[in-house]
């Protein structure tokens, strides 16, 4: 889709320059022409049009947050709390529930915008009046593995590339040391690194992993960014001969597209070695910030952690960055205990979600980052045992906040009980179609061509949701 | 997944309807833009609710909505369609439900969304495919080049006949000459050897072997390095490995639920096994599709030929899928895709949902390949967690291990109910002389009879858990024998016609098979697909060790023959290849030796300006291209340079049981890559793949790919700089250099080049690493401190293992 610069040896060819010319070397990499082999190709790029935000943090609550319990309050759900759902549930389901069970918190409105928030999420609702609700989306799996690969990537039964990878390969990024596409303690379940992954497209694109769910955040790093043997000085000098070893060869060799891409690399890898420690590196935070994201409180530290990373990797110039919060055990999935369970996972997110939002507004971020929350899916407003709701890909909550998006603003509404999306309806794809526009892609020009056909993000599907645009 | 190729396909009529033309550009677009409406909005209403009846089957009331004309010409009522007044049109009349026309579509409304797509259709102007029919439109051509049945051209003359060592030389030549293109000169030794010891084997050759080469002076020195390397196990381990790819080869089950393929190395073990031992690719195929139904004398054979079958087996499945039947139909869809992609390169999947676009394969012949995989069993239970199928592989060993314990459990149950006799008398003695036994004797037994009973119960009840267990491999066996109805749009709760259990029709070559009602057909569909007058499956394969010793296909997509993949850019020699294939009886050995002794192999990397202005890209071959190593050279010719590789062959290689979890809802990694054996020999985590080969390209193993790609990315770098494994291979460089003798700097230095890079280092690159040995010394004693000290010989290693020269070959 985007037009391939002139390769390196198309230009060696043109410019009848001859060969081992290091001074051209040189001035194609001045031109960021070089590191790629041809073209590098995390360079930024043009958008398609003029976007409404230049980077994005997805907030992703594994286990699925139930809609009826967070932010879609439904009055009747609380009247008929016992008594059987007066419709037909869902011809495929993940396990049989039983009648409704109402919401064991109650709902209040915030902000002037006046948007519902149940006493799960307190400082959260602080910042309603920034929220851009929809409660109209649905997926098409309810199971873990297929809904989170739907989120991820927008199928459930074919490897693509994920959401972070399009929009790596869409739009590049900024800061040449860092990669494009960063994910905090993913999941190494239920798709794993597909998650993250680029499938078909090359690479470069995928996300990078900072540890993963079972790793406390404070010791998350990015795998082979740290020599745990060398002295940094001793390491400098090694680099320092690698790369005159590597010269030495392609002077003997002649020039080669793939042999200067890695001499190349090298150098990248350094500086990336040296900055992302940086950027992870929370000592010149506040004690003031540091609370602002709960990072005082043991309960939300770790979340903390994740956003304050993920705000100075937004930051640093990152282009997608991922905060998913699981842990080892059963995340946001009460099929039983709904009580106790949710208000401990609220407990370990509010604050620090709370923190990031009000971070990014005081620094501007804001205005031009896009913050997207969600879970694979939602619940079941009908029973799972006594005190559980089951998997419901149906009807359920996700919201976005900052760069492109109406603020306080509800969008879409599930029924009665909150079970099937009924107005307004926002599929997966539909989502994603959204948030390529917010970034300046249109998702149907969005292309790669992979085994003889073109591929995208949203299949054949998604229609951008012009509504919630600000 | 309905229509995942249809984006492929309004790229392809975009490009169509963008070229060049009379009409402008605008005009271009719009058309562009209303049948792209058309495919996707529109055609989709057509084929599901209206053709069934007005199609090509049948034209009730006369109409028929399957092409442009007859909308318009229209059917008993009159036109369906009215350009001039769209809103009055009966076809939207019909389906809006109007009181003066029959309410269309019969079995319910359309959705009101549905209504106004076809409005908005007909009011665009009706856009409709040029000269086409609904059903399966653009015209796939029937005479796109790789559905031909192959030619056996004559070998062209060339000009430079000394340069023709074999049949590839004088075809690759020709074009050359054609082009005034001198081929580049013959690579020295030293890069000869290298560059086919990594090719056939993947790992570095000893010095002593290239010492060996170079000291050679028969005429058949090459010959015989080659025979050499093709004869060592090596050879099966790396070229099995290829052919791993693209039978998309994991040990985990991947997608939803990551369970572990716990007896998938059979399979792996089964495909170097056939490597080495040359298997006929024809007898490779069918084994695969069909060894549970190919004659076996031995138990070997017989074993061997269930776990080719693994093949059929080893795809990512969504096993938590609720809906079981959908779970049925997409386990078939990948098995299609997957056999397609490997032995046609065909994409079947395009044919689940409407008929291919592109290539001769209707929905029918997709359902009709559908028949024969669900007439085969391949899942033990549809319930979720779903369990695939394996194939019992009972040994002399666990038979006998069986019948001993059936013996065992045999003796303790005569053994208990002589106890119970014996006991049952004993209480009998003590009854009062004709009272009646009570029903159960047992209840008066006294205490300590009881608790001895009981613990020879518990004894038998442990020995009956035990049962010895029978080994086992995945792989498919035979199912009720049924043929399949086709899913309208792919979808299960939409069938149509039921099709009888078939091949694609429509490639020349052999005649469909005749298919048993007995079997299930795979027996039939692997004797098509091996038959010589096959358009595909030599060629397919030829095109695929091309591609293997060459870097690039004749074809450059390996996996695409179809009319979207690539057109090859020396036909006649693809043909002349799968002809010779035929003819030596499908020996992949052979076909490698007509590739390896040729001239065009040995041409060195090397170009001159000349030829760089004619032959760009090499796709002509006139030179060599330099590789970057795979992951798995990269890998194993470090631990082999650094003397810390393990060659032991085969086995098993999980720490979790079969069907155990590698991740459930826990992200705790339990996969050990720290094994020292050939990477081959490592587990394949789908999801979780090794990160060492993900950086290195190593493919996604939940899909068939025959074509790996080769990046370039900085985390590549930092892996070679921080990782352990490059690291204790550098130390371990150095620990062979020491061990090897109390030698000066310069002598080791030698050794270290000689073990690296199969040469020796230039005096003045001897003179520059001895520099840098003595900075590093200096630098390793200013800064050693809390650390243990480096030892500056394993960073000069270090430096030898992560340069280019280590990492490419020319």
């Amino acid at each position: 889709m985007f037009n391939q610069p002139l390769t390196r040896r198309h230009m060696l060819q043109q410019s009848a320059v001859g060969f081992g010319s290091l001074a051209l070397a040189g001035l194609l990499h001045e031109q960021g022409l070089a590191s790629g082999g041809n073209t590098n190709p995390l360079a930024p790029h043009m958008p398609h049009f003029a976007p409404r935000a230049k980077r994005a943090i997805f907030l992703f609550m594994k286990g699925g947050p139930s809609q009826v319990d967070t932010f879609d309050p439904k009055p009747l759900l609380d009247r008929d709390d016992g008594k059987p759902l007066p419709f037909d549930k869902p011809r495929v389901q993940f396990a049989p529930t039983g009648n409704l069970l109402k919401s064991p918190w109650k709902f209040q409105q915030y902000g002037e915008s006046g948007l519902p928030v149940s006493e799960l999420f307190p400082h959260v609702a602080q910042h309603v009046d920034d929220l851009c609700m929809i409660h109209s989306l649905h997926g098409s799996n309810p199971a873990h593995g297929g809904a989170l690969m739907k989120i991820h990537t927008g199928s459930d039964n074919f490897v693509r590339p994920s959401l972070g990878a399009w929009l790596s390969y869409g739009l590049g990024t900024e800061n040449q040391n860092l990669p494009a596409f960063v994910t905090i303690c993913p999941t190494l379940a239920h798709g794993g690194v597909n998650n993250w992954g680029s499938a078909f497209l090359p690479a470069t694109y995928q996300g990078t992993p900072i540890g993963n769910a079972s790793i406390p955040a404070a010791d998350a790093k990015v795998k082979y960014i740290a020599n745990s043997r060398l002295p940094r000085a001793v390491q400098e000098l090694q680099l320092r001969q690698l790369q005159a070893v590597n010269r030495s060869h392609i002077d003997r060799s002649g020039p080669d597209d793939s042999l200067e891409a890695r001499i190349n690399s090298f150098e990248l890898a350094f500086r990336m070695q040296t900055e992302l420690p940086q950027v992870e590196d929370l000592s010149d935070e506040t004690p003031a910030t540091l609370a602002m994201y709960g990072m005082d409180d043991p309960v939300t530290e770790n979340i903390g952690r994740m956003c304050l990373l993920a705000r100075r990797f937004a930051e640093a110039g990152v282009r997608y960055i991922q905060v998913t919060h699981s842990d080892s055990l059963v995340q946001w999935d009460q099929h039983g205990d709904l009580k106790n369970g949710h208000a401990a996972k609220a407990r370990e997110v509010d604050k620090p979600i709370a923190g990031l939002l009000a971070d990014l507004k005081q620094r501007g971020l804001l205005e031009d980052t896009l913050v997207w929350w969600g879970g694979e899916f939602g619940r079941t407003p009908t029973a799972q045992g006594s005190d559980g709701r089951d998997h419901n890909p149906e009807g359920f909550t996700h919201w976005l906040a900052g760069a492109g998006v109406k603020p306080g603003f509800r969008y879409g509404a599930t029924d009665d009980y909150g079970y099937y999306a009924v107005e307004n309806k926002v599929h997966v794809h539909d989502l994603h179609a959204t948030i390529l526009h917010i970034m300046g892609l249109d998702h149907e020009r969005l292309t790669y061509r992979h085994a003889g056909r073109d591929f995208r993000l949203t299949d054949v599907e998604g229609n951008v949701v012009h509504e919630i645009l600000a | 997944m309905i229509a995942r190729c249809a984006a492929a396909f309004a790229i392809f009529l975009a490009v169509m309807s963008s070229s060049p033309g009379l009409r402008g550009a605008d005009d271009n677009d719009a058309k562009r833009k209303s049948l792209e409406f058309f495919e996707s909005r529109v055609r989709p209403v057509l084929v599901e609710h209206c053709q069934k009846c007005h199609g090509p089957d049948k034209q009730w009331a006369g109409l028929r909505l399957d092409n442009r004309a007859s909308l318009i010409d229209g059917g008993e009522s009159g036109p369906a369609v009215t350009l001039d007044d769209v809103s009055q049109s009966l076809i939207l009349k019909a389906v809006r439900h109007d009181p003066d026309a029959s309410p269309m579509p019969p079995e319910g409304k359309l959705t009101p969304a549905q209504i106004a797509d076809l409005e908005t259709w007909i009011r665009d102007g009706l856009a409709f495919p040029e000269g086409a029919k609904v059903g399966g439109l653009p015209k796939p051509d029937p005479n796109h080049w790789s559905f031909q049945p192959p030619t056996d051209p004559e070998v062209p003359s060339v000009r430079d006949t000394a340069w023709v060592r074999t049949g590839v030389d004088a075809f690759i030549l020709s074009e050359l000459e054609k082009k005034g293109i001198v081929p580049a000169p013959e690579a020295d030794r030293r890069t000869l050897i290298r560059r086919v010891t990594f090719d056939l084997t993947g790992l570095p050759p000893e010095p002593k072997d290239i010492e060996a080469f170079l000291a050679d002076e028969r005429p058949d020195a090459w010959n015989r390095v080659v025979d050499r390397l093709l004869a060592s196990t090596a050879y099966g381990e790396h070229w099995g490995r290829h052919w791993l790819d693209v039978a998309r080869y994991a040990d985990s089950n991947g997608l939803d639920e990551n369970v572990a393929h716990g007896n998938a190395w059979k399979y792996r073990d089964y495909v170097v096994q056939s490597f080495n031992d040359d298997v006929p690719y024809s007898q490779f195929l069918a084994e695969q599709l069909a060894g549970d139904l190919l004659p076996a004398e031995d138990r070997q054979t017989r074993e061997r030929q269930l776990i080719a079958t693994g093949f059929l087996s080893l795809g990512p499945k969504v096993i938590a899928e609720v809906d079981e039947k959908k779970m049925q139909m997409d386990i078939i869809d990948e098995q299609l895709d997957t056999l397609g992609r490997a032995f046609l390169g065909m994409t079947f999947g395009c044919a689940r949902c409407h008929d291919h676009k592109f290539d001769p394969v209707s929905t029918a012949d997709y359902y009709g390949l559908a028949g024969i995989l669900i007439s085969t069993r391949s899942m033990e239970s549809f319930v979720k967690v779903a369990k695939w199928y394996e194939n019992p592989l009972p040994t002399p060993e666990s038979e006998a291990a069986k019948a001993a314990w059936e013996q065992q459990v045999t003796a303790k149950k005569s053994e208990i109910e002589q106890f119970i006799a014996a006991a049952d008398a004993k209480v009998r003695e003590t009854l009062p002389e004709g009272a009646p036994a009570p029903e159960k004797l047992e209840t008066k037994y006294p205490e300590e009879t009881t608790k001895a009973l009981k613990e020879l119960r518990d004894g038998l009840a442990k020995l009956e858990k035990a049962i010895p267990e029978v080994p086992t491999a995945m792989g498919v066996s035979e199912a009720r024998v049924s043929d399949v109805p086709i899913h309208i749009r792919g979808s299960h709760l939409k069938l149509g016609d039921v099709i009888p259990r078939r091949v694609p029709t429509n490639m020349r070559g052999p005649e469909t098979p005749e298919f048993s009602q007995s079997q299930s057909g795979r027996l039939e569909l692997a004797r098509w697909l091996t038959d010589p007058r096959h358009p595909l499956t030599a060629r397919v394969l030829a095109n695929r060790v091309w591609r293997w010793h060459f870097g690039r296909g004749l074809v450059a997509s390996t996996d695409n023959f179809g009319t979207l993949g690539d057109h090859p850019t020396h036909p006649e020699l693809l043909d002349w290849l799968a002809h010779r294939l035929l003819e030596d009886n499908w020996s992949i050995k052979a076909l490698h030796r007509r590739l390896v002794l040729s001239s065009t192999y040995r041409q060195s990397t090397e170009v001159s300006p000349a030829t760089l202005a004619a032959d760009l890209d090499n796709r002509l071959w006139s030179r060599f291209n330099v590789r970057r190593l795979s992951a798995e050279e990269v890998r194993d010719s470090v631990l082999a340079t650094g003397g810390l590789l393990d060659r032991t062959a085969g086995g098993p290689v999980l720490t979790v049981p079969n069907r155990g979890y590698l991740f459930d809802h826990t992200s705790k990694d339990l996969t050990r890559y720290d094994s020292p054996r050939r990477a081959i020999y490592l587990p394949v985590i789908r999801n979780n793949v090794y990160d060492f080969f993900q950086l290195l390209d190593y493919p996604d193993p939940a899909v068939a790919n025959g074509d790996r790609s080769s990046t370039t990315i900085a985390p590549q770098a930092l892996m070679m700089l921080n990782s352990d494994l490059v690291m204790d291979a550098a130390a371990g460089l150095a620990k062979r250099l020491a061990d090897e003798g109390e030698r000066d700097d310069a002598a080791k230095l030698d050794r270290a080049y000689q073990l690296a890079y199969g040469r020796s280092p230039t005096p003045s690159e001897a003179q520059q690493q001895l520099a840098f040995l003595e900075a590093a010394r200096r630098t390793v004693s200013e800064t050693a401190g809390s650390e243990q000290a480096v030892d500056p010989w394993s960073i000069l290693c270090q430096v030898l293992l992560a340069s280019n020269e280590f990492i490419y070959v020319n």
